[in-house]
């Protein structure tokens, strides 16, 4: 029975060990990427510049929130980038005058009431999403796929295919305030790099210190096992959809009042480079493994490398390559990592007597 | 109504990606309103993105000109997806449409399919676009882009000074156009010694990549004296980036296609010139020589025709209005 003991005594110090070791990858990739980029262009470390940067990150980041959610549950959301785009469309639609059903008057809602209804959408296509995974029992990756385009389309419906650029809104009207309180930077920081740090935090403490959170990890480590202990598991999927839609309507806010224009193709493929920092930063897409703190660092990678390239003046084409190359690279590295870990786990398990109360397992892992 | 229908089914056809199922079923309700002599059979439009405005300008004017003459239309959109388009092409065959105006996915890839229709008995004019053979298509009619950049650069030249260091938003690279728009920056620009194209970056026709990339490229030289984009939406981005960073007055913008937002931006001053694309002009003339082939049987003379762009600026903006100068 020594064996329990040695695992259940160092367990704290073991996790984050692991934790640390699947993010220090991700925080190498960082240093090497700021290190090199910096070397080859003065600008890049140019406090402007990492701002301006951080900002582009800070829509991915978001975005990548809520796809780890959903990844951790070991599912899949296809449809954040048409969520953007549509959530988008209808607060651009909603600021310019929405015609109310049945009569010949524009409504003109406040600033406040636009951004609600906006989020609202991007829930309400979660929460779709969620039905069709959890109740359906849809494969997450075609029912968001339907869903991307079932978004997109009405996004193009709503806007006759055109783009709304009327959004700062009228005094007299009173819904002003969208532009200058999206697109401000309080205290020099732009307005979404604080949502980003909000969110992040937020998320950070639901998974961490919630049963939600702890549930969430559960069910993606193995669904069978947690339903079995009482875990709510269609409830969970139900909720962590429509939170990525929630994310997903919040950039798509944020972008609309970066432009600033609605436009129906807001958002386009936003979703590969948000799965794409998520599994950079560590994140399994089996489901079970994955931390904010690596998802950020993976949307710093991605941000950083994509931003460096044009600074730097690398070609067009080149700079597909050189990303596609990094995610590759990142999840590789992750998958030798993981065996050997494993491998080496095994081999000790094996070799050692099952009396010894061995030191070095603790420091090799699981 | 019917423009919207037309709209609202494009939509929902890029909405479901269905484009596979002949999804050009648009007509049969359209054919019920209206008295007008719509005996005339159904002539297929099939267009890249309606969500542009300039492509939407361009279905818009095809329908009304067809309805006008009439006919019913179907209206189909590719994205500049070649196996889409030989879907849509191979629904309008097995409807047996009266004829087909295609704005071509591809140079290259588009012949196969206006073969095809050609083959099938159905007469195909080519707007906007062409294809890279002669004697399959009745019709090709494309805006003259090099022509168009020559005379965006020139003015574009003329309010930098002529000096200074400038950078170019490149359209999608796999877009026959880009490359055509850029060639013709360069073949104007290059002529003045004192001014220097620092970098080149892509920002595929769109707005949001064109202000992030502006954004980059502003860091890398603080110094450019201007901007020459491939199209008015990218133009739209750099005006936008410039804007937050309070370089609007240092760097001058140069647009493409003269669309009603570039246009309100070069009222306001906040863009040198865009050029405008005759695509109004030009679908017209398609959608006439279409009903001249259906009714009596003439060819155009000339297969190949480029319509001269116009240039836009502060002095004759106020003209301009949904891709129509009135003069």
């Amino acid at each position: 029975m020594s064996p329990t003991e040695t695992t259940a005594a160092p367990r704290g110090r073991k996790l984050n060990l692991n934790a640390l070791m699947v993010e220090g990858r991700a925080l190498v990739a960082l240093v090497i990427i700021v290190a090199v980029f910096s070397a080859l262009s003065p600008n890049f470390l140019n406090p402007d510049n990492l701002i301006l940067m951080t900002r582009h990150v800070a829509l991915n980041a978001i975005l990548a929130i809520g796809m780890l959610l959903v990844i951790l549950n070991g599912g899949i959301d296809l449809s954040v980038g048409s969520s953007v785009g549509l959530s988008g469309v209808v607060a651009g639609y909603l600021l310019q005058g929405a015609n109310v059903p049945g009569t010949d008057q524009v409504a003109y809602p406040p600033v406040w009431v636009v951004i609600i209804i906006a989020l609202m959408v991007g829930c309400l296509v979660g929460w779709l999403n969620g039905v069709l995974v959890a109740y359906l029992n849809v494969a997450p990756f075609i029912a968001t796929l339907g869903m991307l385009y079932v978004a997109r389309g009405l996004a193009l419906l709503i806007t006759n295919g055109e783009t709304f650029t009327r959004l700062s809104g009228d005094k007299e009207l009173g819904n002003t305030g969208f532009l200058t309180v999206l697109a401000s930077d309080p205290f020099g920081i732009p307005f979404p790099v604080w949502v980003m740090v909000v969110f992040a935090l937020i998320f950070s403490v639901i998974l961490n210190k919630t049963p939600f959170g702890r549930w969430l990890y559960a069910t993606g480590g193995n669904e069978r096992a947690a339903e079995l202990s009482g875990v709510p598991i269609k409830r969970i999927k139900v909720t962590i959809y429509l939170l990525a839609g929630m994310c997903a309507a919040t950039v798509g806010l944020l972008l609309t009042a970066d432009l600033p224009a609605a436009t129906p193709k807001g958002g386009e493929l936003y979703e590969l480079n948000a799965i794409a920092a998520v599994v950079i930063g560590g994140a399994a897409l089996s489901g079970g493994r994955g931390t904010i703190r690596g998802t950020m660092i993976g949307a710093f990678v991605i941000g950083f490398l994509v931003d460096g390239l044009v600074l730097v003046g690398v070609s067009v084409f080149w700079q597909q390559v050189v990303k596609g190359a990094v995610i590759i690279l990142a999840v590789a590295v992750d998958q030798i990592q993981q065996s050997i870990q494993k491998s080496r786990a095994i081999r000790t398990a094996a070799a050692l007597p099952p009396t010894t109360d061995a030191p070095t397992e603790e420091m090799v892992g699981v | 109504m019917k423009r919207k229908f037309a709209l609202l089914l494009i939509g929902a056809l890029t909405a479901f990606g269905l484009a596979a199922c002949g999804g050009s079923d648009s007509d049969s309700d359209q054919a019920a309103d209206g008295d007008a002599a719509k005996g005339g059979g159904t002539i297929a439009i099939i267009t890249v993105d309606p969500s542009n405005p300039y492509w939407k300008a361009e279905v818009d004017t095809a329908v009304a000109e067809a309805e006008k003459l009439g006919y019913d239309t179907t209206v189909d959109a590719h994205g500049n997806d070649p196996d889409k388009q030989n879907q849509f092409i191979d629904g309008a065959i097995s409807k047996k449409v009266v004829a087909i105006i295609l704005d071509p996915a591809g140079a290259d890839e588009s012949i196969g399919a206006v073969k095809k229709a050609t083959d099938a008995g159905i007469p195909v004019f080519l707007v906007n676009a062409e294809i890279s053979e002669q004697g399959i298509a009745k019709a090709q009619i494309v805006s003259n882009n090099a022509q168009g950049a020559t005379l965006g650069a020139q003015a574009w030249a003329e309010a930098v000074g002529g000096k200074g260091e400038y950078v170019e938003l490149f359209g999608n690279p796999t877009d026959n156009n880009a490359q055509v728009r850029s060639d013709g920056y360069a073949g104007v620009l290059s002529q003045f010694p004192d001014l220097k194209l620092v970098q080149t970056e892509t920002a595929n026709w769109d707005r949001a990549q064109g202000k992030e990339k502006m954004e980059i490229l502003l860091s890398a030289h603080p110094n450019i004296v201007g901007v020459v984009s491939g199209n008015d939406e990218m133009a739209l981005g750099a005006i936008q980036a410039l804007k937050d960073a309070g370089k609007l007055d240092q760097v001058k913008v140069l647009g493409f296609d003269g669309n009603d937002d570039a246009v309100a931006a070069v009222k306001a001053g906040e863009m040198v010139a865009t050029v405008l694309q005759p695509i109004v002009t030009g679908t017209t003339l398609a959608v006439q020589y279409a009903d001249d082939y259906i009714k009596n049987g003439t060819e155009p003379e000339t297969e190949k025709q480029a319509i001269d762009c116009v240039l836009i600026n502060a002095d004759n903006a106020d003209k301009l209005n949904g891709f129509v100068l009135s003069e």
